[in-house]
């Protein structure tokens, strides 16, 4: 089709608004051009349409630059000089600056949990030292007095111990606390025996709860001092 | 310490060699970026810095947002300047990183932030910008009337759908040939014609939309 062919056809409404975007910003060739301006001085709603289409244009065409703020501009020229430091460090290596840049993220991610882990470790640590000591299977023995009757040798089947000198008396007990067996020792002599000898020697301690109570029981012996208490009717 | 090589005679000129795809001056401001040179960021701030604040403004349709995104473009062509392969201008190099920022923030705030209201955005409404810019030339009255179709224009801009109203700013506000947002965009040139068409038209339905405001009113003062 010749360029003369192209001028002549007329337009129809379907092609000026295909075109009308070219044709608001200057972009179709004269001839096209020349054919669109024809059709509009024709048809009066795309002239309308183009009219205000070029209006829209032009309104958007005048509106001002908006201006930056100052915080901004501040902010931008603060961020170049880190920017351009980073590069001089680095000497313009683009894996060194990657590398320093992940450091420093990694810094910023452990920093704060730096504190509170270390925090936690050192007193874990000076709690477990305090607690330490009083951390243990065995019991520290309790003195107690424990009454004891004196009783001569009318009965033979008593323990004939004469309280007339300190006696310290072994009690072996089992798990749960119970006398399993005796050994009576003064200065001069010793004996052992029986749970029941002991009893009816009226030194009758089946079981020391207040002692187990404080730890785990275990089979043990206890040693048990006596003082000798002389009664004068 | 930074050498100033821009302001000196035949500073910056020790770099010079044009890159392909980039104009002269654009390859001396991005060998300064690469090198470190002091001057080469300030050149490139106080060229870009307004377009791109007032482009990132008219997207976000937010003042904070837009500094935060204006930071952001700017972090990124700091940053990526060493690996710019230097195929299209720096211009539409960074405007491309302003339209994506812009857009990605926007996403981000309709996802996160969409129920919030920020006092922020009203104090910067109520005190727009565009009221900070007179024209000496005419009338109070005039002016008046000026910052009122201004607004009225901006309003409109800021409730058609964001892909037009991106290629709209870019051509009718920035001046970009069709070309070059395409470029910008990373669209073809059909598509730019359809975005630039569909906005235009767009805006024009949410200018002569509200029978208070004729078009021709609004208009007949630009």
């Amino acid at each position: 089709m010749s360029n003369c062919e192209e001028i002549t056809r007329p337009m129809t409404c379907w092609g000026a608004k295909r075109r009308k975007t070219d044709y608001i910003d200057g972009r179709l060739r004269q001839g096209e051009r020349a054919r669109v301006a024809a059709h509009l001085k024709k048809c009066e709603p795309c002239s309308f349409d183009v009219e205000q289409m070029g209006s829209v244009r032009s309104g958007l065409g005048g509106l001002p630059e908006l201006p930056a703020p100052t915080s901004l501009k501040t902010g931008l020229r603060v961020m170049a000089s880190v920017e351009q430091k980073a590069v001089i460090e680095t000497h313009g290596s683009r894996f060194e600056r990657i590398w320093r840049r992940w450091k420093l993220r990694l810094d910023e991610i452990m920093r704060p949990l730096t504190i509170p882990a270390t925090g936690g470790l050192l007193s874990s640590v000076i709690l477990f030292g305090v607690l330490a000591f009083t951390i243990g299977t065995t019991t520290r023995g309790v003195t107690y007095e424990v009454p004891v009757l004196y009783t001569d040798h009318i009965n033979p089947n008593l323990v004939p111990v004469e309280l007339r000198s300190a006696v310290v008396l072994t009690l072996s007990l089992d798990g749960s606390g119970r006398i399993t067996d005796y050994a009576v020792r003064d200065g001069s002599d010793s004996f052992v025996g029986s749970t029941t000898r002991l009893q009816y020697n009226n030194i009758s301690l089946p079981e020391f709860p207040s002692v187990l109570a404080m730890a785990q029981p275990i089979s043990r012996d206890i040693r048990i001092s006596f003082t000798p208490i002389v009664f004068r009717p | 310490m930074a050498q100033p090589l821009l302001g000196h005679p035949g500073g910056l000129s020790i770099l010079a060699g044009a890159e392909s795809g980039v104009s002269e001056e654009d390859a001396r401001i991005l060998r300064g970026l690469r090198a470190g040179i002091e001057d080469a960021y300030e050149e490139l701030i106080e060229r870009y810095e307004q377009q791109i604040y007032s482009l990132v403004y008219r997207l976000t349709g937010n003042q904070t947002d837009a500094c935060d995104v204006v930071q952001d473009v700017f972090l990124k062509v700091f940053r990526g300047v060493h690996s710019f392969r230097a195929q299209s201008s720096l211009r539409t190099w960074i405007y491309r990183i302003a339209v994506n920022e812009a857009h990605n923030r926007r996403r981000w705030f309709v996802r996160h932030c969409r129920r919030e209201i920020s006092m922020e955005n009203e104090r910067s409404e109520q005190g727009n910008s565009l009221e900070s810019a007179p024209d000496l030339g005419r009338s109070p009255f005039d002016q008046v009337l000026d910052n009122e179709n201004r607004k009225r224009i901006e309003s409109a801009l800021t409730r058609i759908n964001p892909i037009f109203r991106a290629a709209v700013v870019l051509r009718d506000i920035q001046n970009f040939s069709y070309e070059e947002i395409g470029e910008i965009l990373q669209v073809s040139l059909g598509t730019v014609k359809s975005r630039i068409l569909r906005g235009r038209e767009a805006l024009r339905r949410e200018l002569t939309q509200k029978p208070d405001q004729n078009l021709a009113e609004v208009m007949a003062y630009e």
